[in-house]
C-alpha cells in the first residue's frame, strides 16, 4: 500500500496527474534503471497502471529520459534539469538516523546528486536536508542503512 | 499468398511486436518504444485516438502533441476501416483464437444475440461521460488491446502481471461460454470509437453478384467470419472490421470472379 505515491520527475500535481496519465506505461519503458514501475491493484483502482517510484527497492537516478516520452503531458514534456525537477522532498527522521544518534554516517550526504546543497552537514556532521534544494529523487532513502530507512521522501505536489 | 493468411502473419508479429518491443527498450534500444495506447516509431507518435479523446475529456485542455498522435490512426481508421482491430489488436487474436476453439470443440454459448452495434456505442458514450464526469481516464481501463500490450510489457520487466488482466480473462470466458464475440462486437469502446472515424469512402466488403461475379450462395463467408456477421447481408456495418476472411474464402470457392470485394 502507498498512500502518496512518488511520481516520476516532471508529473504534474497530483489530481491532474491521475486524470492525464493514459496509463500506457511508456515511461517506465524509457527508465533505464528500472526505477519506474507501474501501480497494481493494490495501490488502489485510482492509482492502477500509473508510473511509481519505490525509492527503497530502487530510487530515480535523474536521466531526465521520461518526462519527454509522456504522450499526455502527465509528464511536462519540456522538463531537463535534474536540479528544477520537484517529486517531493526528504525528510530525516532524527531519532533512527545513524549520524544524528552518534555514529559516523554520511551516505545519504554522499550520494545525493544535488550534492552539498540538498543534503548538507551541520558542524556536529549530522544531515540536514534543504526542502527548497531537494528534488525528491529518493537515493539517499535508497542508500540509508538503517532500517527501516531514516531517511524517506515523500511526495509533494508542484503545480 | 492468400490473405488470410497475410493477415494471420500480421497478427502474429505484432504480437512478437508488443513482448520484443519492451525487451529492446530493456536492452537501451529505444527507437520504437510504448505499448497499444500510445507508441512512438522514432520521432512519430501513435496514440489511439480514443485514449486522446478521453484525455481532452478528463483535462479539458488541449495538448497539442497528442492531438497530432492521433492522426495517423485516425486516418487509417478514415481509409482502410477498423483495420487496427482486425490486423493488429491482440485481443482480437485473442477472441478469434477462443471462437476457433469454440467451433473445433463445439461449446454452444448460452445466449446468442444477433450482433448489434448499439451495446458498444453505449459503453462508449457511458465511459467517456464517465471520463469527464470524475476525470478519471474510464477508457483506458477498458483498453483490451492496451491492457494487453501493457501487460505484455510488466511481463519482460518483471515477470508479473497486474490485476488488469483480469480484464482479459473475464472476456475470454465470457466468448467462450456466454456470448460469442461479446467484446468486439458488443463492448469494445476502442473499436466502438474507430467506427466513428468511417464515411462513405472508407474501404468496406461490398457484396455485389452479377453475371461475371455469380454467387450460388455456398455460405462459405458466413461461415469463415470470425465475428459471426453475414457478409452477405445488408447490415455489415459498423460491425465488420475487414479483415478481408470473407473475401479470402470466397476467392478459393469463385476465383477473381468473387462477389465479395474490397471497395472505397
Amino acid at each position: 500500500m502507498i498512500s502518496r505515491p512518488l511520481r516520476p520527475p516532471g508529473a504534474i500535481a497530483e489530481r491532474q496527474f491521475l486524470a492525464t496519465c493514459i496509463r500506457c506505461g511508456k515511461c517506465a519503458q524509457a527508465c533505464p534503471y528500472g526505477a519506474i514501475r507501474l501501480a497494481g491493484i493494490m495501490d488502489g483502482l485510482e492509482n492502477m497502471g500509473t508510473p511509481v517510484i519505490r525509492p527503497r527497492k530502487n530510487p530515480c537516478y535523474l536521466c531526465m529520459k521520461c518526462p519527454s516520452v509522456c504522450p499526455s503531458s502527465a509528464l511536462k514534456r519540456t522538463l531537463a534539469k535534474k536540479e528544477d525537477v520537484r517529486m517531493g522532498s526528504a525528510e530525516i527522521d532524527k531519532k533512527t538516523c545513524l549520524a544524528w544518534q552518534g555514529t559516523v554516517c554520511r551516505s545519504c550526504y554522499d550520494d545525493c546528486p544535488i550534492f552539498d546543497e540538498a543534503v548538507k552537514m551541520d558542524d556536529k556532521l549530522q544531515p540536514v536536508v534543504d526542502k527548497k534544494k531537494c528534488v525528491g529523487c529518493g537515493i539517499c532513502e535508497n542508500v540509508c542503512p538503517a532500517d527501516p530507512a531514516a531517511v524517506v521522501v515523500y511526495a509533494g505536489d508542484v503545480s | 499468398m492468400s490473405r488470410k493468411n497475410v493477415r494471420t502473419l500480421v497478427q502474429a508479429a505484432s504480437l512478437v511486436l508488443i513482448f520484443l518491443i519492451p525487451f529492446l527498450n530493456r536492452k537501451g534500444i529505444t527507437a520504437i518504444a510504448g505499448t497499444l495506447y500510445s507508441l512512438a516509431v522514432g520521432p512519430v507518435w501513435i496514440t489511439d485516438p480514443v485514449i486522446g479523446v478521453q484525455t481532452i475529456l478528463a483535462t479539458m485542455s488541449l495538448d497539442t502533441k497528442l492531438l497530432l498522435s492521433i492522426l495517423i490512426p485516425g486516418s487509417v481508421a478514415l481509409t482502410w476501416g477498423r483495420v487496427f482491430c482486425s490486423w493488429i489488436c491482440p485481443q482480437n487474436m485473442i477472441s478469434e483464437l477462443f471462437d476457433a476453439l469454440a467451433e473445433k470443440t463445439g461449446i454452444k454459448r448460452l445466449f446468442n444475440p444477433v450482433p448489434s452495434p448499439i451495446p458498444r456505442f453505449a459503453v462508449l458514450a457511458v465511459a467517456l461521460l464517465a471520463t469527464l464526469s470524475l476525470k478519471f481516464p474510464v477508457v483506458s481501463l477498458l483498453s483490451a488491446p492496451g491492457i494487453i500490450s501493457v501487460q505484455a510489457a510488466n511481463l519482460v520487466y518483471d515477470a508479473a502481471v497486474g490485476a488488469e488482466l483480469g480484464l482479459i480473462v473475464m472476456i475470454a470466458l465470457f466468448e467462450l461460454f456466454i456470448v460469442r464475440r461479446i467484446w468486439c462486437n458488443h463492448v469494445c469502446p476502442v473499436g466502438g470509437f474507430l467506427v466513428l472515424l468511417r464515411f462513405k469512402r472508407t474501404m468496406k466488403v461490398t457484396f455485389s453478384k452479377s453475371e461475371e461475379r455469380p454467387c450460388d450462395g455456398c455460405g462459405v463467408c458466413v461461415e469463415t467470419c470470425r465475428l459471426g456477421l453475414d457478409p452477405m447481408g445488408k447490415k455489415l456495418y459498423p460491425l465488420c472490421h475487414n479483415c478481408g476472411d470473407c473475401i479470402a474464402a470466397c476467392e478459393g470457392v469463385k476465383g477473381s470472379a468473387n462477389p465479395l470485394r474490397f471497395t472505397f
